[in-house]
């Protein structure tokens, strides 16, 4: 046999471009959420709303079994897209989704930045566009197995525990709001926080960012709301506003009797100015000083 | 000479950090050059005899005066630190002028001195631009010329060169000679050895804490008995050569240079070696081309005393 | 030819970068040198496709630096100034994903990243936490990653900022060891000029946009005239007179070293002879060059 000699040796292989190439920063994000203290306990916090619900779903196919609980409610627990929509605009499950935030997507670009990462990703055959993709793929994933993994788990589970079509047959398009408003929530939390994650080298920062541009939006018009007595302060709030779409995407009545069109203009805007700032904000260029 | 500046039994900790370890030297006018691995203790040195912190144990000393609280001595020092330290909001200029009105200057002497630093360091068309704009290089020399602006007698230089383009280099380490010239006493610290061999044959060097050598370089390197003198001989017949002193006791190793058109000798007893090189060359009609000797510089005996 | 470019031309706004640089670069370690704002850094970045020239055209691993950006930084390497690396990493972790963003298989990565740690002497620290390493491990492990998809060329910037003269060294041995037997050619910018004489063997200068400067340093350095640098030791009055008596011009310097001037038609060998019969030591003797620093200071128009 040749002897192998100390030192430097080439790699046989070729280079390739991937189907994905931004995977490896998304299943790092995911991997170094996963070991932050107390995540798992928000995490698993979050699911908590999409347990109750389920066996709601169950208990409501079963109404007669548990019939000796109640007592002359018969409307008690009707699973319609109200049921849904209760799920996904709950003041609990969106604060939840919100500290999901703080732990996987304040350090996204922060981290970068203070480390100067750029400069070691965009020397890379790696494109801004793919870079962000990346990123927010983490973001995506927490949120969608919170919104709509479980809404489609419930819209199923509701067709297996009835052993029938019927439920889907009444409401054919409740898949489509289950998919819409996760991806329209998922993807406005996505830029808010790496918006948010690039303003900052620090990441405590982001997170106190995250939590009180949240919390103090719907603060400041519940404040306003009383005094006023005015619908149209509920436009201030993050919250109030999703909860507006949402309860127009489900079909049911909206919380304030304001037109849903300006939640969702805002939202939309928000989410636009986001990604303006932040196509704005890192350049690959300047990663050569 | 009288020594500038006299340090003894001088140790400094931070909690259980290890700064410096029980240091006794004195310095004399001229270019010190202080160099020691990352962390050995420079900056530590150089903040003790500035009198920015308090040693824990140990005296400083400057012209015989105690460095602690003696503001009025403070007057002759010029410190330049490592790290950006600036008020960022700054121009240059009033940087400078801000700094000077500490000093008990009249505002047009202050003026003057502030504006004859900059011409120094050649910043005279930044003055009135804010710190916040300034390149690396600029930064570094605006922290060069608040040192040197009062134009104090001592002069304290940590890390000067670094961030500097080559022509930035060129020009501080002339400014550091000329204040030689003027019988100042100027400690540099740099990383980058050739830059020091280039400045001064005098060095400190600090490890682990504590001075591991001072003094004049090739009497350091004189003074380091494990590691024989390699002298590197280019000419055109290296074997012949190193034929006619195999068998003398002095020589202890010999090498040749993968192009054959060198050798590299061991010796113990340099005196001998050289005085007999001579009548070789001639006698065998060897063409010799160049002597040198590679480990008589700054590189080696910092490897020899701090390497692994 | 890895390197060629024609006639580049850049300007940011009004600010003109580059006007006119062309190169055509095969030696295996190049030197880029230039004051600041000699564009440097726009000849990187024209160079690694973040931007596109003005004018002119070029090639770099035969990619062309216009249409094929991202193939350039596929197959270069890029080693940043800045102390950068991302927390939360060991430095297994941090090569391979990098390995991986460059193109390569997860599986490759992993394994390409333990052998090019093992190569640039990380092997002890692998496993730690990056936010744990000393400022010389991070610019090893910045090298690791230059190196994990094995490219053929390596741009390194500043590639000893900030190491102490041990660190310095380790890193020059690496740099020099690559550039010389692996058949990778290095392209290092730096201000530090000890450094890229230590290992490059070609250089090019930039000023105000344009080359000042380029060739074989040794070729550069080389003077016109026959002077030669010598330390003695002994009694050297009366071997300094014949010395002189010879046609000999002898200047000494404050570091006691004698700058010999000869005429060309003396053999230098003639000192020897005088040292042999005057008994006199010779400890140093070359012939004179010019420093790389005053050819660079003579490059871009300074005394």
């Amino acid at each position: 046999m040749t002897i192998k000699e100390k030192g430097y040796s080439h790699w046989e292989g070729e280079l390739a471009e991937k189907k994905l190439p931004w995977w490896p920063i998304t299943r790092f994000g995911i991997r170094s959420t996963f070991r932050k203290k107390f995540f798992k306990f928000f995490f698993f916090g979050a699911l908590l709303p999409a347990v109750v619900f389920l066996v709601g779903i169950y208990i409501s196919e079963r109404l007669e079994d548990f019939r000796f609980m109640i007592r002359n409610q018969t409307n008690f627990l009707t699973v319609d897209p109200g049921y849904f929509k209760s799920y996904f605009t709950g003041d609990f499950l969106l604060f939840m989704m919100v500290a999901i935030l703080v732990f996987c997507g304040s350090g996204l670009i922060s981290d970068d930045l203070k480390h100067n990462s750029l400069q070691l990703y965009f020397s890379r055959p790696l494109k801004k566009g793919q870079y962000f993709l990346g990123k927010a793929s983490v973001i995506f994933f927490f949120l969608f197995l919170v919104t709509l993994v479980p809404g489609l788990v419930f819209f199923i589970m509701k067709l297996i525990f009835a052993g029938n079509f019927k439920f889907f047959a009444s409401y054919p398009w409740l898949p489509l709001s289950i998919i819409g408003y996760s991806v329209l929530v998922t993807l406005f939390f996505a830029l808010y926080t790496l918006f948010l994650s690039s303003l900052s080298k620090n990441r405590r920062y982001v997170s106190i960012l995250i939590f009180a541009v949240y919390i103090f939006s719907d603060i400041i018009f519940g404040i306003f709301y009383g005094i006023f007595r005015s619908p149209y302060f509920a436009l201030i709030s993050l919250k109030v506003n999703l909860q507006q779409i949402g309860a127009f995407i489900f079909n049911q009545k909206l919380p304030y009797s304001i037109p849903w069109i300006y939640s969702f203009l805002i939202i939309f805007s928000i989410s636009l100015l986001a990604a303006v700032y932040l196509k704005n904000k890192v350049k690959e260029v300047t990663i050569i000083k | 000479m009288n020594p500038v500046i006299e340090v003894k039994n001088l140790s400094k900790w931070y909690g259980n950090v290890l700064g410096l370890n029980d240091v006794t030297l004195q310095i004399e006018p001229g270019i010190t050059g202080l160099l020691g691995p990352n962390g050995a203790g420079k900056s530590t040195f150089l903040k003790l005899i500035t009198g920015q912190i308090i040693p824990k144990i140990g005296t400083v000393s400057i012209k015989g005066k105690k460095v602690r609280n003696n503001y009025p001595l403070f007057r002759e020092i010029g410190y330049c630190p490592e790290q950006d330290s600036f008020y960022e909001e700054l121009t240059g200029k009033e940087f400078l002028l801000r700094l000077l009105s500490l000093f008990p200057y009249s505002p047009p002497e202050a003026e003057a001195k502030a504006e004859q630093a900059l011409e120094i360091v050649e910043l005279t068309k930044e003055k009135d631009r804010v710190i916040k704009a300034y390149s690396r290089g600029m930064r570094q020399r605006i922290k060069f010329a608040q040192a040197i602006a009062h134009d104090p007698e001592i002069l304290v230089l940590d890390e000067p060169l670094s961030g500097l383009d080559p022509l930035g280099r060129r020009k501080i380490i002339r400014l550091i000679k000329e204040y030689q010239k003027k019988g100042k006493t100027i400690i540099v610290s740099s990383h980058i050895l050739p830059e020091i061999e280039a400045m001064t044959k005098t060095i400190i060097l600090i490890h682990q804490g504590k001075v591991f050598a001072q003094g004049d370089i090739h009497y350091i390197r004189d003074l380091i008995d494990t590691h024989p003198h390699i002298v590197s001989v280019k000419c055109d017949q290296p074997r012949l050569l190193a034929e006619k002193f195999i068998h003398e006791d002095f020589v202890l190793n010999v090498k040749f240079s993968p192009a054959e058109d060198s050798l590299l000798v061991e010796t113990d007893n340099r005196d001998k070696f050289f005085s007999l090189l001579p009548s070789l060359f001639i006698e065998n009609k060897i063409e010799v081309q160049e002597i040198t000797s590679p480990d008589d510089n700054l590189q080696a005996v910092f490897d020899y005393l701090v390497g692994k | 030819m890895s390197i060629e470019v024609n006639d580049l031309h850049f300007s940011y706004g009004k600010v003109k970068a580059l006007s006119g640089v062309g190169l055509d670069l095969e030696e295996q370690a190049i030197g880029l040198l230039g004051p600041n704002g000699a564009g440097k850094s726009t000849l990187l970045r024209i160079l690694l496709g973040f931007l596109s020239p003005d004018e002119g055209e070029g090639k770099v691993l035969g990619y062309d630096i216009k249409e094929q950006q991202s193939l350039i930084r596929r197959h270069v390497g890029y080693m940043p100034e800045d102390d950068c690396f991302i927390p939360g990493m060991d430095a297994v972790t941090f090569t391979s994903y990098f390995g991986e963003l460059s193109g390569m298989p997860r599986q490759e990565a992993m394994k390409r990243a333990h052998e090019v740690l093992y190569y640039v002497g990380l092997e002890e620290g692998r496993y730690r936490l990056l936010e744990t390493y000393s400022v010389g491990m991070k610019q090893r492990l910045k090298l690791a990653q230059t190196l994990v998809h094995d490219p053929k060329l390596l741009f390194l910037d500043e590639p000893t900022s900030s190491l102490d003269p041990q660190g310095r060294k380790e890193i020059l041995e690496l740099i020099k060891d690559i550039s010389s037997k692996k058949d990778i050619q290095v392209l290092i910018s730096s201000h530090i000029l000890p450094d890229i004489e230590a290992v490059c063997s070609h250089v090019v200068i930039l000023n105000k946009g344009q080359i000042a400067a380029q060739g074989e340093i040794s070729k550069l350095k080389e003077l016109k005239y026959r002077l030669y640098e010598m330390k003695v030791k002994g009694e050297a009055q009366s071997f300094l007179e014949k010395l002189k008596k010879m046609g000999c011009r002898i200047e000494a310097t404050e570091d006691m070293i004698l700058k010999v001037y000869m005429r060309p038609n003396k053999n230098p060998q003639e000192i020897f002879r005088l040292a042999s019969e005057e008994r006199i030591q010779i400890r140093h003797f070359v012939k004179s060059q010019s420093t790389l620093e005053d050819l660079f200071a003579k490059a871009v128009g300074v005394d």
